[in-house]
Formats: C-alpha cells, structure tokens, sequence
C-alpha cells in the first residue's frame, strides 16, 4: 500500500497542500480528481521525491519512501517530456536502466510496451520525428518500462484519441490486475475515472474534500432521487405520501427526493394508480455531479 | 519483483550516455578537426623557422677572394656552423647588382665590406676575422715563421664555457610548448564547461529532467553530466595532444629530448582539475535557466573569469614569475591555466605547485554541495530565470 500522511507544502505564501492524506492499496486503481490549481501534481510530486513536502510522510509497504525505493516507482509528469534527439527505444532503455533494470531485460520490455502501446514507428525512430500522440505513449512506456512496483501517472490520458484512451485504460487495468501493482493518477475526464477507478479521491484547496469508492461517494453524498415518468399523472399526486418533494422536471417526468425513510415502492403504487407508468428508477449521479456538489460546498 | 538495493553509481548510466551522446554529434568532429588545423598550423609555422633559424649568407668577392674563402672557412668551422656561399664577381658593378637583386648579402673589395642597406652582425664579425687572419699569415710569411710555431698558434686551448645561472634548457621550444598547451587548455575548459551548462539547459527545456529526478538524485546526475562531457574533452584532448607531440617530431619543430610529453602530461592532469572546478560552476548556471538564449547571461562571470585567466596565462610566457602570474597560478580561478604554463616554463617552485593543487582541489570539494544544492533548487523550476537565492532556498 502506497500511504500518503498529511503531507503539506506551501510555495511563498500560497499553501497548496494542507494536510493531504489517501492511499493507494495495491491491486487497486485510485483516481485522483480537483480543479486545476487544488494541489494534484503538488502531491504526485512530492510522492516522486522530485519536490519535498514541509511536513508530512510518503509510506510505501509501511515504510518510508527513500530514493532507492522510489526508483521502483513509475512515473508519468505533468509536465512531458523526453530527449528529443534520442531514439525511441534508447531512450526507454535509458531509463529503465537508471532505475536498476539490466540492460538486456530493458530492451526487450521496451520493445514489447512500444507494441502494446501501439506506438507507430520504427523504434530506432529519433523522439521528435514521432506525433504528438505517439510521443504521449513512448511517455507512458517511459512509465511502465521497468515493471514499476506502484504507478503514479499525472494526467495520462490527455492527449490521447479514444482509442489510445482505450489502450491506456486496459494497461493500467492489466498492472492493477495481473501484478497487484497499486495505480494512481489524475484526470479531468471524469466518465473515465468512473469507469476505471476502484477508488476516486478528491481534493480541492490543498485539502481531500471525499475519498471512497463511486458507491461509497454516492451514498455518502448524493440525495435519493427518483425519476418517474407517468402520462396520465395530476400534478402534485406524489404530495400525499410524507418525505418526499419535488427535486426536478425532467422532459414530461418529474425527480422526486425521498427521505430516509420513504419507499420507492410506495411511490411507484401509487404512480401506477395514476396511470401507465412510462419510466421509474433512481438517479445516480455522475461523478461529475458528485464532484460539483463537493466543491460547491 | 527486482529489488535494487542501492543507486550509488547511476551517474556512470548518465556519464555514458552524455558521453555518447556528444561523441557522436557533428560539432564534435568539426571541434576535433579545427584543433587539429589549428595546432597543425603553429607547429608547421614553427618548423619552418626552425629550419630557417641557423643564419646562412651569400658572399660576393671582387679580385683575391682570400678574406672571403677564409671567412667561409671560419663559418664551416663554428658551432652551430654558419655556411657561407663564396660568390666571385670580375667587377665592382656585377657586384653591386647582386647586391641590389639580394643574391648576396655583402661583398669583399680589397679591404672594403660593402652591404646593401646593410651587413649581418654575424657576417662582418667572420669577415673581420678572416680578414684579419690574412693580414697576420702575411706577416707570419714576410718573417718565415715554421709552419709548427703556426700551428701552435692558430690552435689554442679554446675556452671553457661557464655560467653563473644558467637558463632552463630548451627555453625557447618550452615557451612554444607551454603557449601550444595554454591554448588547448583554454578551449577545452572553456568549450566543454559550456557544454555541461547547455546540457543541463537542453534538459530543463525538454521537461526531461523531471523523469530523470524521479529516477535519481540530483547529485548523481550533475556528477554523471559533468564526468561524462568531462571524459569526452579529455578524450579530445590527448588525441589532439598526441597528433600535435607526432607532428612537431616529424617535422623537427621540436627535439625530440624537449619537455613535449611533459608538458602534455601537465596539461591533461590541469584540465581534470580544472574541469572539475569550472563545470561544476556552469552546471550550477545553466540550471538557472530554461533557455540557450539565456545562456549567455548567466555564464558572463564564468566566462570573464576563464578569459582573464588565458590572458594572464599568456603574460606568464614572457614573464613567468611577475606577480600577477605567481597569484593566478596559486587562486583557483585561474590556476588551471596559469600554473602548467609556469611549470612548463620551470618558473615554479615545488612549494606554490603544491599551494595551487590543493588550493584548486580543496575549492572543487567545497563547490560540489553548493553548486548540486543550486541545481537540485533550480532545475526543476521550468519557468523563466530563477535567481540564486530562491534555488537555494527551494532546495534542502
């Protein structure tokens, strides 16, 4: 398990982070979600040891994070960035090797990732002849081409058309999967963080505002909302039934929010007595929602 | 899983590859091949005024060619040997146009010595004594003196030659060796420190370095950039070295018992230190920026302090031992150019020598923290100049 302890940093006179605490166990996929600005990379640096924190702990196995074992850590910056006159796979087999991996291991890892990752080109091909696109993958292979034992990715999926997006998503699954390696990163796109994420984090302000999984975020933050659609319905006919009140109109439909205590399946009885009930089923909220509600707040 | 139990020794990864890297680059060979004609140059110029060094004249005679032969004779018999050319003319005017188109340097006539504009030092003292050896055998005749008591005469015990302080020996071929030597030092510290400061530059430009310092320690990949370029100008360096040493031995611009290899010694044990002294200094600067163009800015210091230094350098062929020249050779700052002259030159006593290599040794140990401290600060701000005090304190 990757632990992150109440890590803080100010620059100047700007606190970025106040406290940041998550972690990340292995096997898992972790999503970590904010505004630009709230202290993303901040935190995903000073995880790296590319930038130290005022105060605070990096525990990884339940101890300390020091510069060797941090060379088993994978990678991606915010900031991309390769030699751009070294040749692709080189340059993987640069890297790998500062991290401790052989030479002959790291060669044919970066051979095989440039595949997986369907990086176009000859890997002989010098960084600045490839596309934007392509140079985003050999970046994400410079991540994975020492088997890393925790991945920590700031924004990996930018960038990407949808198909890499589809790629990327199935690696970091396979590492969380196949070898039990803890995943973090960052992202804007949130649909995708649902999808992929065991686990979403978010932070806002330099402070984790939520942290569980979907479900757990929904139950802890989303109101319980129902949407009904029935035709022949009066105006008001849900009125009668104590805790529950008019949260939306939808398009013909109305959402109701319940209460703790009221049942759906009242509701849905006394629908059906109105008439030919067209559509009933609860409103989940996307995590962008979910998101905005916290942040709001 | 593979566990790496430690990471000391990943700036050879980094050395290697900056070494690499450069070596195969254009301007690398074009560097090498413009040493090499440069140092060709110098060493060809100086054997050709080897060559031409030993005087030779031309001497025109008009009637009894005697004082001229005798003075030709004379000249064979000098050490080095001056060769003089006898020329006979039937007058006056075939003489003096050879005077006028330069085929002799001067002519006898009768008891005369005429020049052009005028006469070689050397040449009117072998003439006036061979002129006077003609008028004493003369006499030596008019009196019938035995040819033995002649020869007794004409062949007395030379001279011992001594000196109360005597100069280095080879002095002048040394001088030559020690200006070769300060300017190959000069481009090597100087292009090869620019070099690790546009590296560290390209590195911060291209993002790289922030993979890199999740990798390894700031330390270690300042130590891998600087041994790494550092090799590869010392690398340069004995190949330009060797070609120059093989060179003025076939061409006799120096002698083969000269310092040459010494010199060439010194210069490759100075330029380590140096390097060392000096890239650590561009390493810490070039991390202060995000661009080659803001290159130049913070360098200035760095440059001016090399430049004066090859100035002084310089100064110390003529005058090794002017007080300006015992300081630069003994300060830091300037001791890697300063001092091999001075040695080469045999101007230095053991006891500065020893004062200078620990003095510039000494401040390289002491730089190291400083300048990596600089660098870890700074090399990760991405963003225009960062100014010396901020890096400082960004780092800890």
């Amino acid at each position: 398990m990757l632990e992150l302890i109440d890590l803080r940093r100010r620059f100047d006179d700007v606190v970025a982070l106040d406290g940041v605490s998550f972690e990340v166990p292995e096997g898992r996929i972790v999503g970590f979600v904010g505004r630009n600005g709230s202290g993303k990379t901040t935190t995903m640096r000073i995880a790296l040891g590319v930038l130290h924190a005022d105060a605070g702990r990096v525990l990884w196995r339940g101890r300390p994070v020091d510069p060797v074992t941090r060379r088993r850590f994978g990678y991606m910056p915010e900031e991309r960035g390769l030699y751009p006159k070294m040749r692709v796979r080189e340059q993987l087999v640069y890297l790998a090797r500062l991290r401790g991996t052989p030479k002959g291991v790291a060669r044919s890892r970066a051979t095989q990732l440039l595949e997986i990752l369907e990086v176009v080109g000859d890997p002989n091909d010098r960084m600045e002849t490839l596309s934007l696109g392509n140079q985003q993958r050999v970046q994400l292979a410079a991540a994975l081409v020492h088997e890393p034992d925790v991945l920590v990715l700031d924004e990996p999926f930018s960038g990407l058309d949808p198909v890499g997006v589809d790629v990327l998503a199935e690696v970091l699954r396979g590492q969380a999967r196949d070898r039990g390696v803890p995943v973090v990163f960052s992202s804007h796109q949130l649909e995708l963080v649902e999808r992929l994420c065991d686990e979403v984090v978010l932070i806002d302000r330099g402070r984790i505002v939520a942290r569980g999984s979907i479900r757990e975020l929904r139950a802890m933050r989303a109101r319980n909302l129902w949407r009904i659609e029935v035709p022949a319905a009066t105006d008001g006919w849900w009125e009668v039934v104590p805790g529950v009140s008019l949260a939306a109109r939808d398009d013909g439909a109305v959402v109701l929010e319940l209460d703790g205590d009221a049942d759906p399946q009242r509701i849905l009885d006394l629908a059906r007595a109105e008439g030919d009930v067209a559509a009933f089923g609860p409103v989940r909220p996307s995590l962008s929602e979910l998101f905005r509600e916290v942040v709001a707040e | 899983m593979s566990s790496v139990p430690t990471d000391r020794g990943t700036w050879r990864l980094v050395a290697r590859r900056d070494f690499w890297v450069r070596i195969r680059e254009r301007s690398f060979l074009i560097s090498t091949l413009i040493n090499i004609a440069v140092i060709s140059i110098l060493v060809l110029a100086r054997a050709s005024s080897a060559v031409g060094s030993g005087p030779s004249f031309d001497l025109g005679s008009v009637g009894s060619s005697s004082i001229a032969t005798g003075a030709s004779q004379l000249g064979h018999d000098a050490q080095p040997p001056i060769p003089i050319q006898v020329h006979a003319f039937p007058d006056q005017a075939a003489a003096n146009a050879a005077l006028r188109d330069g085929s002799v340097d001067a002519v006898v006539v009768d008891n005369q010595l005429i020049g052009f504009t005028d006469i070689p030092d050397v040449l009117s003292s072998l003439v006036q004594a061979s002129a006077r050896n003609v008028a004493v055998t003369a006499l030596l005749d008019r009196h019938h003196v035995p040819q033995e008591e002649r020869d007794a005469a004409n062949d007395p015990t030379p001279l011992t030659l001594a000196v109360l302080q005597p100069a280095p020996p080879h002095r002048s071929e040394n001088a030559a060796v020690a200006f070769v030597g300060v300017l190959l030092l000069y481009g090597q510290l100087f292009g090869y420190g620019i070099w690790v400061a546009s590296g560290v530059i390209e590195e911060k430009a291209s993002r790289v370095v922030e993979m890199l310092l999740s990798a390894i320690r700031p330390k270690q990949l300042l130590l891998g950039k600087i041994i790494g370029i550092g090799t590869l100008g010392l690398a340069q360096l004995i190949v330009i070295s060797s070609f120059a040493i093989g060179l003025a031995f076939a061409t006799n611009a120096i002698d083969v018992s000269s310092s040459a290899f010494g010199a060439a010694g010194l210069v490759i044990g100075w330029f380590i230190l140096g390097f060392a002294f000096y890239a650590t200094l561009f390493a810490a600067a070039g991390s202060l920026v995000t661009r080659m163009e803001e290159l130049q800015n913070v360098i200035v210091p760095i440059n001016l302090t090399i430049l004066v230094s090859f100035f002084i350098s310089i100064g110390a062929l003529q005058d090794p031992n002017g007080r300006l020249q015992v300081i630069a050779s003994i300060l830091p700052t300037s001791s890697a150019l300063a001092m091999p002259v001075r040695i080469v030159l045999g101007a230095a006593p053991a006891w500065q020598i020893v004062v200078s290599l620990v003095a510039l040794v000494g401040s390289t140990v002491l730089l190291v923290p400083f300048a990596a401290r600089l660098y870890s600060g700074a090399v990760l701000r991405t963003r225009g100049r960062v100014r010396i005090r901020e890096a400082w304190r960004a780092a800890e």
